[in-house]
């Protein structure tokens, strides 16, 4: 893929996103039984659930839930995976083997045993998905570091920084320009943007979990709704006949899909030259 | 490193200690959150006197005794009792049954990744097709695990949750854990990557002009690189075995895991999430074991000066 068309991709998965996020109302609309299960066609765009509420609104919801996690996840993804690629440049040889082995100790076990435990011992008041997104984070970021670290290391590391000081470069435009916006900017954007779509995943995943029981979500208040409550919604009718909720499950996967897309573009166009 | 001995022996380390630190580090989160813990455990807007269930839980006497006698009764098999996901019913219980699912499922898991990574690095799957392995690799867990579910309810209805629908709801978990969020293209790239990297090597183009097999020439060299990807990768799987265990309804671990989350029941949390680190330290042992392996190979095979 070229870079352009890329670029624009993400931006409109991204700009859906925030737009989404932005006009989340704050309680879903009052019930409308004679709109019960709608479908696209009777309640535009997206039909009703099955006490005729939009699905607009689930969709919108869900996006406020997950897109500034999401984000500031990606973000520190990839600040991390800059501070370790810079940290190779700077000549640090022990650096490297210092993220390899944290990379090993976060990475003994599974992420979503964290996750759960970070869920368990943080305070009913504190509750979101900003902690266990920042937690996502920092669970990826060795990996990210020591991929950074590799490119660092590749491109000649403080080999490649002392030759650019005897062409009389300044530290920023060395750092800045070519160590950071040429070469780690493919490696730390992908890994920023899988992170990000990995924290929209683990929310939907959280939620569903938690409506599966019948239980509350670690991951938003009450009165707020998830992209799993649209797959939930839509679930009973793939196995029960005569329940009209395919919509919500479509539109459940085309937001997952939009994210994974979102994803997908932002690395190639971060990579696309 | 200069010492083959020093990695493997790491991991050893590791492996023995990861079981001691994870109920470590979860009784050191719980103290260190302000408040006391049987509060944060269970708000007293709900559970009312919590000195009482302080007292009961064994958290009234600080996290150091706490924690020494949790391990304690655990090295004896003891992992006291539920606090609220089943109350009363022995922790040890609950794990017994839903370690060895959690164990099968990781198996018969590993199963579609190991396929990946034998035609990955034979070059059976064409680079053709990585686009749309990347593709079905983007696909969570949770969105497979739905359809996985369904099939299963269609095919077996009540049945479901007979011996045999149990088996077909473990295979069905073990397919979704092997090809979401990309275990399977992961593993035919990454080896993939790994061998064709290691192709290139000088010793390799010698050992094709002396009619040996590169396979077995490369092996020993990249076997290293292989463990640690099927390490992290059996990780990867045992994470979203929380997911496909609540979704499929396999009481397993995860299942475990995720009902004493929810019920914010402590006592099951710590040991399922210690049940979680025995498995890890179960991979990490069998990194190390090919570590040593690979090393006592090349030590055992002849010299270059000796074949010369």
């Amino acid at each position: 893929m070229r870079r352009w068309p890329a670029i624009v991709v993400a931006g409109i998965c991204l700009g859906t996103l925030l737009a989404g996020a932005a006009m989340a109302p704050e309680h879903l609309s009052q019930p409308v039984m004679d709109l019960a299960y709608a479908s696209p066609s009777e309640l535009a765009p997206f039909g009703a659930d099955n006490r005729g509420r939009p699905l607009l609104e689930y969709a919108t919801q869900g996006a406020r839930v997950v897109a500034m996690p999401a984000i500031t996840a990606g973000l520190l993804v990839m600040l991390l995976g800059i501070f370790g690629g810079l940290l190779r440049c700077m000549a640090s040889a022990q650096a490297n083997t210092w993220i390899q082995g944290l990379s090993e100790v976060l990475g003994a076990l599974p992420r979503m045993v964290v996750i759960l435990v970070v869920a368990l011992v943080l305070p009913p008041e504190s509750r979101g998905l900003m902690p266990m997104a920042v937690a996502w984070a920092l669970l990826s970021a060795p990996g990210a570091m020591d991929e950074a670290s590799a490119v660092a290391g590749r491109l000649g590391g403080a080999r490649f920084v002392e030759a650019l000081r005897a062409h009389g470069y300044t530290a920023a435009r060395i750092f800045g320009y070519h160590v950071v916006l040429l070469n780690l900017r493919p490696v730390v954007v992908r890994q920023g943007a899988e992170v990000m779509m990995q924290v929209v995943f683990l929310e939907i995943a959280l939620s569903y979990l938690a409506l599966a029981e019948d239980q509350p979500s670690f991951t938003h208040p009450d009165s707020l709704k998830s992209w799993a409550d649209l797959l939930n919604i839509g679930y009973p009718s793939l196995v029960l006949e005569g329940v009209p909720t395919q919509h919500a499950l479509w539109l459940g996967l085309v937001l997952v899909g939009l994210i994974a897309v979102m994803a997908l573009s932002v690395g190639r166009a971060a990579r696309a030259r | 490193m200069k010492q083959w001995w020093l990695r493997p022996g790491v991991r050893v380390v590791a492996a023995l200690l990861l079981p001691f630190a994870v109920p470590a580090i979860i009784t050191a989160l719980i103290w260190a959150l302000p408040g006391d813990p049987a509060s944060i455990i269970c708000p007293p807007e709900n559970c009312g006197g919590t000195e009482i269930l302080a007292k009961r839980w064994g958290l009234d006497q600080g996290p150091v005794a706490f924690f020494v006698g949790w391990v304690q009764d655990a090295l004896q098999g003891d992992f006291r009792n539920s606090w609220r996901l089943q109350m009363g019913v022995p922790v040890a219980e609950l794990l017994w049954e839903a370690v060895p699912k959690t164990a099968m499922l990781l198996a018969v898991a590993l199963v579609p990744v190991g396929i990946g990574a034998v035609s990955g690095s034979t070059g059976v799957l064409p680079r053709v097709l990585d686009p749309l392995l990347y593709v079905v690799g983007l696909v969570p867990a949770v969105v497979l695990g739905l359809i996985a579910a369904a099939m299963v309810e269609l095919s077996y209805g009540v049945a479901s949750f007979e011996a045999e629908g149990e088996l077909a709801r473990l295979l069905a978990g073990a397919a979704v854990l092997g090809l979401a969020d990309g275990a399977f293209s992961g593993a035919v790239t990454g080896t993939r990557g790994l061998v064709r990297a290691e192709a290139t090597q000088r010793y390799v183009g010698v050992a094709v002009l002396r009619g040996e097999a590169t396979l077995s020439n490369m092996l020993p060299n990249v076997a290293l690189a292989l463990a640690g990807q099927l390490r992290a990768r059996a990780i990867h799987l045992l994470s979203g075995a929380v997911v496909v265990e609540v979704i499929l309804r396999i009481n397993g671990l995860g299942d475990l895991l995720w009902g004493g989350t929810l019920l914010q029941d402590f006592g099951v949390v710590l040991a399922a999430a210690t049940g979680f680190a025995v498995l890890s330290s179960a991979l990490l042992l069998a990194q190390a074991l090919v570590e040593v392996m690979v090393a006592l190979h090349i030590r055992r095979s002849p010299s270059l000066g000796a074949s010369a």
